[in-house]
């Protein structure tokens, strides 16, 4: 616990990063990354890979900022008037942050799916053809050839496709997320970024997100935030352990599960805090 | 504390329907036909009119009555005690016709006699009915025919004009070129429009000739048919001697006397006298002191009279005849005998007043007749005002929403709006007025002098244009520099933005400034004047002023719409690659557009329902041409239009003779509340309908 109080009084700290994470390939690299809401600064330093074709999860009690970090990843925090950045990442051995970046550019190589479900007010074809449609895709073919490999690949093809021209929003909640991750894969993003995907949603549906996770492993790199931590066991392969805006400990799932290196990480993944 | 908070919702309610009720009451119960009392007066005169009030006072009541037959009576309407009459019910004579004309509004009385007919009095609503389908074809004609007039007065209006723009334009005199129509000695421009004025002078000679005929020839035939009445007011013509128990059993002792009082026939034998008691009023009740007969005279070969015969004191009897009086057929609108009509025939009457009262003209200055064009007018005048308002508001608000950064700038600008909103109507008015009609509208007739600038010296002008686009340059420069310097919240960046906004208000400011003080623009209507074409109220300023008005209705409503969006929809476009203004009018708008179409609507009601700004920025009492018609170019915002809000002001408390008006000014108002219950109601529906698309269903 002493580390956990060092950080909370603000020390610096040192991120444990186990060498099995660092030999992997990365897809993003996210490089002595902090941010700052005015004057009050939400991450520290950040340094973590997400390895390529695998789910890297983070997790941590609520206000570390792990929702913050996987938005920073394609900049949606540039919505945000008051946001300050320092350090970098790196998407595919190119930057993120750099002056010459075209954000809207940058967004369109990565997939985003929020908390709540947040289907278009439009038919389920054209929720899952948007990304395309603003890209002034018109050719009815290709369009329908996307929804439907994308819906195929949120496993949601077989339940909407006799309705795809009816409001997305008539979808239940689980399949609502699917289709907002049919719409996040549409446009074959190199990183797929799930912000507590399932924590609006029944088990049933839950368990059926999960699933779907599991399948897209290997096609499509993903980094996921969670609160469950049987979640993140179940369905990642990484497991990155925040607190207070720092990284602790970063390792294969089993590993931060099992005998992770720092006693303040198995104290929080097996209850005792937090 | 419940019941005096119910209490207090009890009254609110009580008042919100009470009104609605006395409206709905008033409103629909004027264009009933109701059935025409003659009351006889204990002085020997006699009242007759339609019950429209009964007030009671101290045991006396007084009747309100519509006694039309103004050209006679001078009246339309009047107040009669029930102490001054001897029964106090009428005499519902059955044979009575109520005659609604085109000029003097209604006539009540006995039709005697057909100018063009010898037929029965029985069969007396058959032909007038087959006249007046005559009439109306002459009627129609006289119409093309007075058309065809105008047009040629327009014509030569338009060559008039010609020749004073060429006056203007080259600085000379052509009056006495036009009166001559000599040619010697001008440009060719001028030579043109001189005998372009010559030849159409000409022309309207020869045309004008024959169709001026044609109008004496169709006013002759249409003044052809007259109608005789014999209305319910007495003329006395003498005294004779008669015994009164004969006279009620229709004989009559001295039929000479009578037959030398009204002065047609010399031989008594070709006299029948006819009684008929007065219906179940009874004038002729036996006991009243003042005994009364209406009787019919007939004389061979001419017309029944009907006369009234009174019971004297000294035993005598006094003789009065129903007056005369005589009206064109083509001036009747309608006619019934209103004594005599079943409940279905009323419905009918009533139904085809509303559908007049919808349709139709004004007559008798809009105390009569059809509402239409001030119904046109209204409806005419918001729809411009939306198109106005709409994609000012709309994109003002959406600027506010989604673009602009909030601030302090920003709350102070949005609470303006706010209060903008409750600024009284009649300040836009006076706004409207001052100006759109004497400064945007005097500029565009007659140029920065009419609108009471002064404008520069040529020079002067033109250095400062010079300037402009000198400002100009920088401005842009400015604009595109600072848009280039890449590094977020330098101070340098700040500055720069700030001085191109503030360069280009600058700018603008001066490409007014510019318009106004220009010395070589005298205004696109020059030659018109001095009568105004857009320099007074008219369509356009009043849309204009109106859309001035209700754009804080619709900023408000469009900004509440756009904040109702859910952010999350926001983030998902954007997390999907989506720019700004994509993610506005693919995602944002759809989702408010319920929203906006309601604010929309709402401030069309707004605006239909004002009058205040109407009556100082275009809307007249009375308007011969409608704004938007047939006529090229359809829309003519110069064009002043008749509003039903400012009619209601105008009629009840204008008009001449406001009193007879009321009734009309109650239609009128029922019909303001339901168009603006109507586009209410179809907001709120709008809004349920569109919302529901939106719902997410529950998991």
């Amino acid at each position: 616990m002493n580390r956990l109080k060092a950080i909370a009084d603000g020390q610096t700290f040192e991120s444990v990063i186990h060498q099995e994470v660092l030999d992997r390939d990365p897809v993003v690299s996210i490089r002595d990354f902090s941010l700052f809401y005015n004057r009050k600064q939400a991450l520290y330093n950040i340094t973590m890979p997400v390895a390529k074709g695998m789910v890297t999860a983070l997790v941590g009690p609520s206000g570390c900022g792990k929702s913050t970090l996987l938005r920073s990843v394609n900049r949606m925090n540039d919505l945000i008037e008051s946001v300050r950045i320092e350090g970098d990442m790196v998407l595919n051995g190119e930057s993120i942050f750099a002056p010459s970046v075209d954000v809207i550019a940058l967004r369109k190589r990565m997939g985003m799916v929020f908390q709540k479900p947040n289907p278009f007010p439009m038919s389920i074809f054209e929720n899952v053809v948007y990304p395309l449609r603003i890209d002034g895709e018109r050719d009815k073919t290709i369009l329908m050839q996307v929804c439907e490999q994308s819906l195929r690949g949120a496993a949601l093809w077989e339940e909407v496709k006799d309705r795809l021209s009816e409001s997305g929003l008539s979808l239940s909640g689980g399949q609502q997320q699917r289709l907002c991750i049919a719409r996040a894969i549409a446009s074959d993003p190199e990183v797929l970024l799930l912000d507590e995907p399932c924590s609006a949603l029944d088990p049933i549906a839950t368990g059926k997100i999960e699933d779907l996770i599991d399948r897209l492993r290997g096609e499509y790199s993903i980094l996921i935030v969670t609160h469950n931590m049987q979640q993140a066991s179940r369905i990642s392969d990484h497991t990155a352990f925040m607190y207070l805006g720092r990284l602790v400990e970063m390792a294969e799932t089993s590993t931060i599960f099992t005998r992770p290196r720092l006693s303040e990480t198995e104290d929080y993944v097996t209850g005792r805090f937090g | 504390m419940v019941w005096l908070s119910g209490g207090m919702f009890a009254i609110a309610c009580l008042m919100i329907v009470s009104l609605l009720a006395y409206v709905l009451w008033q409103g629909l119960w004027t264009l009933w036909p109701r059935t025409y009392s003659i009351y006889g007066r204990k002085d020997g005169t006699l009242v007759g009119g339609e019950l429209y009030a009964k007030a009671s006072l101290e045991g006396q009541d007084t009747l309100y009555l519509r006694t039309g037959n103004y050209d006679v009576s001078n009246q339309h309407f009047a107040y009669v005690s029930s102490s001054e009459l001897v029964e106090p019910s009428g005499w519902l004579a059955p044979d009575l016709w109520l005659v609604e004309r085109k000029e003097w509004g209604n006539l009540y009385g006995f039709p005697k006699q057909l100018s063009w007919s010898q037929a029965d009095p029985e069969d007396f609503v058959r032909v007038v009915q087959q006249g007046m389908r005559q009439t109306a074809k002459i009627d129609r004609e006289l119409g093309q025919a007075k058309n065809e007039l105008k047009r040629i007065d327009e014509q030569i209006a338009d060559a008039r004009l010609g020749i004073r723009r060429v006056e203007l334009a080259e600085k000379i005199d052509l009056q006495k070129a036009a009166e001559t129509g000599s040619l010697e000695g001008l440009s060719p421009s001028a030579q043109k429009a001189v005998s372009n004025l010559g030849l159409r002078n000409r022309q309207a000679d020869e045309t004008m000739v024959e169709i001026n005929a044609r109008i004496a020839g169709l006013e002759a035939q249409r003044s052809e048919r007259t109608l005789v009445f014999e209305l319910p007011i007495l003329d006395p013509l003498g005294t004779i001697a008669a015994d009164w128990t004969d006279l009620r059993a229709g004989r009559l002792r001295d039929p000479t006397a009578l037959a030398e009082l009204l002065g047609t026939a010399k031989d008594s034998s070709e006299l029948s006298f006819n009684a008929e008691p007065m219906g179940d009023g009874g004038l002729s009740e036996p006991g009243v002191e003042d005994q009364r007969l209406v009787c019919k005279v007939s004389i061979a070969g001419e017309p029944a009279r009907r006369l009234m015969i009174r019971r004297l004191e000294d035993g005598r009897s006094s003789v009065e005849a129903f007056r005369e009086h005589s009206i064109l057929l083509a001036d009747i609108v309608r006619f019934f005998p209103t004594n005599r009509l079943g409940i279905f025939q009323r419905l009918g009457v009533y139904a085809s007043r509303w559908w007049e009262f919808l349709s139709g003209d004004p007559r008798e200055a809009g105390m009569e007749g059809g509402f239409f064009p001030a119904i046109w007018g209204t409806v005419v005048m918001t729809i411009v005002m939306s198109l106005a308002v709409m994609p000012f508001g709309v994109l003002a608000a959406l600027y506010m929403r989604e673009y602009a950064k909030s601030g302090w700038l920003l709350s102070v600008i949005r609470i303006s709006i706010n209060n903008l909103a409750g600024v009284p109507s009649i300040v836009y008015g006076v706004f409207g007025l001052s100006f759109f009609c004497y400064i945007v509208g005097g500029y565009i007739d007659g140029g920065p002098i009419k609108a009471g600038f002064e404008p520069w010296p040529s020079a002067v002008w033109f250095s400062a244009l010079g300037g402009l686009a000198i400002v100009g340059l920088i401005a842009f420069a400015i604009s595109i520099f600072s848009g280039h310097a890449q590094s977020r919240r330098s101070p340098l960046r700040t500055v720069l933005s700030w001085s191109g906004g503030f360069l280009w208000l600058f700018t603008l400011g001066l490409i007014v400034w510019l318009l106004v003080k220009s010395p070589h623009f005298h205004g696109f209507y020059e030659a018109q004047l001095p009568n105004p074409t857009f320099g007074k109220g008219c369509l356009l300023w009043a849309a204009l002023t109106l859309s001035l008005l209700t754009l804080p209705v619709v900023i408000v409503a469009t900004e509440e719409a756009l904040s109702a969006v859910p952010n999350s929809l926001r983030e998902g476009s954007y997390a999907c690659g989506a720019g700004k203004w994509q993610t506005i009018h693919r995602i944002v708008l759809p989702y408010a557009r319920p929203g906006i179409i309601t604010g929309f609507i709402l401030a069309m009601a707004r605006g239909a329902g004002e009058v205040a700004p109407m009556m100082l920025v275009g809307a007249i009492p009375l308007a011969t041409e409608l704004p938007l018609d047939g006529e090229f170019p359809f829309l003519h915002g110069s064009r002043s239009f008749m509003h039903l809000g400012f009619q209601i002001y105008s009629l009840g408390f204008q008009s001449q003779n406001s009193e007879a008006a009321k009734p009309m000014v109650f239609t009128a108002t029922l019909l303001l509340l339901s168009i603006v219950t109507v586009l209410n109601q179809t907001a709120i529906w709008l809004r349920a309908s569109l919302r529901k698309r939106f719902q997410s269903s529950q998991f």
